[in-house]
């Protein structure tokens, strides 16, 4: 039993400590990424663009005359989540493209650009995952 | 050819579980279990994600007879927060050896992409005797995977079941990557505990 608790309480300091010095990394590399010119540094509607910018960069190369919605999702803590939320995405013939940002709780999903993009249909399509869209950001590409 | 190999190697040796029992709409869940108590194989629908039917065929190592449940979770209650997400699933089994012969029961979770507590509680009647299993399960993730990472869990698990009348607690690893979790514990009392879940 004891070695049960020193193996819960190492686990969990070193857990802490993991979670500061990932902190500290994704500041330090934001402040050694280059943002100039890209898209995930834009002002949408007022509000910054808060994503991975290595993840949006990668996610919009290779996307033209696209938009692209990014969803803030609440609830999506593991893989199952994310796998439910792009399978039902990609069952959507609009959708060209999507992928899960878990670290920030965005789903990234992109359309053509004459889409009108439906925020309550996006919102039906998390719920049915069992999860809640609580915000969107629409950035043409 | 890995996974492959694994799942044949699951199916072989091990038959039910309580990991998470509801799939996302429309979804389809395999989940295997073995300990010393029991080997099952559980395959369950969900049709919403508030709810899964499913079928569990069970080969009981301790009354050493074998049955098939029809099974019902319902979704009692989430709380889904910007980094946290906190379950209450009601459950129900119906065997097909008589109406003697169910189960219910209630577990919950609450987990982080960093943090995992879990806990869950059963009664089963059976025409000669009837029992009761309870576990606590608590974790922690070592390092943050991003979607399509292979994720790892470290676990404690802590587990009784009113047969033997006797906490049993172990250490539990975790390990989940795409569609496929699998998570081994043992101790000395009840040897290994081996879970795999496989959802399409």
């Amino acid at each position: 039993m004891k070695l049960i608790g020193v193996f819960l309480f190492l686990f969990s300091s070193w857990a802490v400590a993991s979670d500061h010095s990932n902190d500290h990394m994704d500041h330090s590399d934001m402040m050694h990424h280059s943002h100039e010119g890209h898209l995930h540094e834009k002002l949408v509607d007022g509000e910054k663009l808060i994503v991975n910018p290595e993840k949006f960069d990668k996610f919009i190369s290779g996307l033209t005359n696209a938009q692209v919605a990014v969803v803030s999702v609440k609830g999506m803590v593991c893989d199952f989540c994310a796998r439910g939320i792009e399978k039902t995405f990609q069952k959507d013939k609009k959708v060209k493209k999507i992928d899960v940002d878990l670290g920030q709780g965005k789903v990234l999903v992109a359309f053509d650009k004459g889409i009108d993009i439906n925020f309550e249909d996006i919102k039906k399509k998390i719920l049915a995952n069992g999860q809640n869209a609580t915000s969107i950001q629409i950035v043409s590409i | 050819m890995g996974i492959k190999f694994i799942i044949l190697v699951l199916l072989l040796i091990s038959n039910n579980i309580d990991g998470r029992p509801i799939s996302y709409s429309g979804g389809s869940t395999l989940m295997m279990f073995s300990d010393n108590m029991k080997d099952s194989i559980y395959y369950h629908y969900s049709p919403t994600y508030k709810y899964s039917v499913g079928i569990e065929q069970v080969k009981d190592k301790y009354f050493k007879e074998s049955s098939s449940y029809l099974r019902l979770t319902y979704l009692a209650d989430r709380k889904n927060t910007q980094n946290s997400q906190r379950n209450l699933y009601l459950q129900t089994g119906l065997s097909t050896n008589g109406a003697d012969d169910y189960f219910y029961g209630a577990h919950g979770d609450w987990e982080t992409r960093r943090w995992f507590v879990g806990f869950g509680l059963k009664k089963v009647k059976k025409e000669i005797v009837d029992y009761s299993q309870q576990y606590l399960q608590m974790g922690v993730a070592p390092y943050l995977g991003e979607y399509g990472d292979l994720h790892t869990w470290l676990m404690i698990k802590t587990k009784k079941n009113s047969l033997n009348n006797d906490w049993s607690t172990y250490p539990v690893i975790k390990f989940f990557k795409g569609v496929s979790l699998i998570e081994f514990g043992y101790n000395n009392k009840t040897e290994w505990d081996v879970n795999y879940i496989y959802r399409f």
